[in-house]
């Protein structure tokens, strides 16, 4: 067969074929055409109400002790609201876990009540005022964020590593707020008293002496200043502490791709010091954390974030509290306490795979990478869900020498299975 | 005499042409306005998902949407009301911003619009979206297709393509009825040319004031065993303030 043979032949298979597989998708399409909905709910009106029940059951392989420890864990979790009239809603928000064995220096049973308070709207919709245990949040970074300023103290109890799960069992601080929204600005005020100093490890108490142990206030301002970026300013005041200016910002990059940055100012001890009851001066420095989200079409997203705090031991300084490594873990206990970066500069990966390898399995996992040491916490979750019910598969390995920030960590491997049940 | 006759009847076919010739961006701003009230508006929209004719999934969400000042495009706040896991998460797209909250963690994150929170719908295909705001149109042809009731209507093909940054789809393929605007089918195309989607609207009804589509069947470009079918139902003129369109607002939102 001759060489234009031959190309005439094949053009006229790929014509061939080209039509068949359109003739296909044609078919294809007006088959679907016979597809029907399915019948809409008996309950479309939005619930006020949320509520949960989880379990867990894990094993931690621990690094300086032979064998293993079991983890065992028994959660409720409630959301609900109710319009009380026209203006005025109520908002209760609570978790109880019951841990088996107990978790060290806490209770079995925990109880964190994360939200209770009362909310006024103005008949335009423009001004509210708020009343009770809120949790506030501020900060759009995935792993560090500071300008969250309420963060310090919110968490009872620590159920995984995933640091936006972990908001999600955070308590509120009591305070009386207020915001007023125009064209798309807001400006709000957020006073919050001191109301006890002393941090309770009974699991009943609703622990007023984390979350509100002193006077504090924030002032913040929203504003998309651009067609695609939008960010807020924050003003942050405590008893005993010089006033600290933050400011956060998101930006649109392409139909793929989002930014974001925090950043704050402030004059504090350094972390070190505050962790373990030391008296030194105040300095000012700076908190960043920015990152960047890449999602592919195929349900892939990226987040690279960059984190630094100025008030975090050097490198020289942390070597230096490697010397002692009870201090060295009583440090990060602490600063795992109060939410901060516990060292000067770290590096975070997050990936979450929508869909992975099937419909309704979702694969999240990141990489915590401490650029001075070189430890790192690598954090993976498989979940499958149901309609009502959702089975995860979760570990966490904590990597590093010795004295290092998750080397020093008592457990290497923690590996649980959750089961989550929605009602 | 022949000298001058010629040319003023080709003036005058050329003329009569011109007036009676239906105008694409026209065509577009009617077929916009019989799938989108021109009023601030709620409805309630049930997503079924089938494989391979198999229906795999199924959610609902409730969506509320107002037009964003004179001529503008809508702003839209989607509510999740089922499956229960989701229940209370919000949706929020006002312009370029796309938001998502959720309430449980209380973080506000800024959305890239490739990012999906819905299965195989995007998270346009549930916002209230005139193309004629945010596309410029042409006429290719009229012809005859298959409607979303299997039935042959004679349709105006209109191509779109971006005229504003930010938009969902670079480039559309819309038929529209020629004998009414009524939205039939399109399709959508990502930057490569590579056919993201096929959309057909059916089941029209009387809702709010004309005759609406009620439904959309949504077919996968690369996939079309992979389709989605979403039900509008509880079509309800009302009022929504700005202040619901704005992210401050969200982690405050409750409807009635």
């Amino acid at each position: 067969m001759s060489n234009e043979r031959l190309a005439s032949t094949c053009f006229v298979f790929a014509l061939s074929c080209m039509a068949i597989a359109s003739a296909h998708a044609q078919e294809a399409e007006l088959d679907a055409l016979n597809l029907e909905s399915a019948p809409e709910s008996a309950t479309a009106a939005p619930p006020n109400s949320k509520l949960f029940f989880e379990g867990a059951l894990g094993d931690v392989s621990q690094r300086f002790q032979s064998g293993h420890r079991n983890l065992g864990r028994l959660s409720v979790d409630l959301s609900y609201q109710k319009r009380l009239t026209s203006g005025v809603r109520a908002v209760f928000s609570d978790r109880l876990d019951h841990f088996d064995p107990a978790l060290a220096g806490t209770d079995d049973t925990v109880n964190s009540l994360r939200e209770a308070y009362v909310s006024w709207q103005a008949d335009g919709g423009n001004l509210f005022l708020e009343l009770g245990r809120i949790n506030l949040r501020y900060g759009p970074s995935y792993g560090y964020n500071p300008t969250d300023f309420f963060r310090d103290g919110s968490l009872r109890v620590f159920t995984t590593a995933d640091p936006i799960a972990l908001r999600e069992n955070r308590m509120g601080t009591v305070m009386i707020r207020g915001q007023h929204m125009w064209a798309g600005n807001a400006v709000s005020l957020a006073l919050s008293p001191k109301l006890n100093n002393a941090v309770t490890a009974d699991g009943w108490n609703v622990n007023l002496g984390a979350t509100n142990n002193r006077d504090r206030a924030v002032l913040t301002f929203s504003t998309p200043f651009s067609k695609n970026a939008s960010g807020q300013a924050l003003l942050y005041k405590q008893g005993g502490q010089s006033t600290a200016v933050g400011f956060n910002a998101t930006a649109l990059l392409s139909d793929a791709a989002t930014a974001h940055m925090e950043f704050t100012r402030s004059k504090e001890p350094g972390l070190v010091d505050r962790s373990l009851g030391a008296r030194n001066a105040s300095e000012p420095r700076n908190r960043v954390s920015a990152g960047i989200t890449y999602t592919t079409l195929g349900k892939l997203s990226l987040t690279a974030e960059y984190q630094y705090n100025g008030f975090a031991p050097s490198r020289a300084d942390w070597l230096a509290l490697g010397g002692t490594p009870a201090a060295q873990l009583a440090y990060l206990s602490e600063a795992l306490r109060m939410q901060e970066l516990a060292v000067r500069q770290s590096y975070l990966i997050y990936v979450t795979q929508k869909s992975f390898f099937h419909k309704d399995v979702d694969l999240t996992t990141y990489l915590q990478t401490n650029s001075g040491d070189n430890s790192r916490l690598f954090w993976a979750e498989l979940r499958r869900h149901w309609p009502n019910f959702d089975l995860s598969l979760q570990w966490q390995q904590n990597i590093g020498k010795a004295n290092s920030e998750f080397g020093v960590l008592p457990d290497r491997r923690v590996v649980q299975v959750l089961g989550t049940y929605y009602h | 005499m022949k000298i001058l006759i010629y040319p003023l009847l080709t003036f005058w076919l050329a003329l009569s042409t011109a007036i009676a010739a239906p105008v694409a961006s026209e065509i577009l701003a009617a077929s916009d306005a019989i799938r989108n009230p021109g009023k601030p508006f709620s409805v309630t929209v049930t997503l079924t998902e089938f494989q391979a004719g198999k229906q795999v999934d199924t959610s609902t969400l409730t969506s509320y949407s107002r037009p964003r000042g004179q001529g503008g495009n809508f702003a839209s706040l989607v509510r999740f009301v089922l499956p229960q896991r989701d229940a209370g998460k919000l949706m929020l797209k006002s312009g370029n911003d796309l938001w998502f909250y959720d309430p449980a963690s209380k973080a506000t994150i800024r959305l890239s619009p490739q990012q999906r929170l819905l299965g195989q719908a995007s998270n346009g295909d549930v916002v209230t979206v005139n193309f004629a705001k945010d596309y410029a149109a042409t006429l290719e042809t009229t012809e005859e297709i298959k409607d979303g009731e299997r039935r042959t209507r004679l349709a105006h093909k209109l191509v779109l393509t971006a005229a504003v940054e930010g938009v969902t789809y670079p480039g559309i393929q819309m038929w529209v009825d020629a004998e009414n605007n009524r939205p039939l089918k399109a399709r959508f195309f990502a930057e490569s040319s590579r056919l993201l989607k096929t959309v057909y609207y059916r089941r029209f009804q009387s809702q709010l004031g004309a005759d609406r589509p009620t439904e959309t069947v949504i077919i996968d470009g690369l996939n079309p065993q992979s389709v989605t079918i979403m039900r509008f139902s509880d079509y309800a003129a009302r009022d929504i303030p700005l202040t619901w369109m704005q992210r401050d607002f969200l982690p405050r939102f409750q409807p009635d």
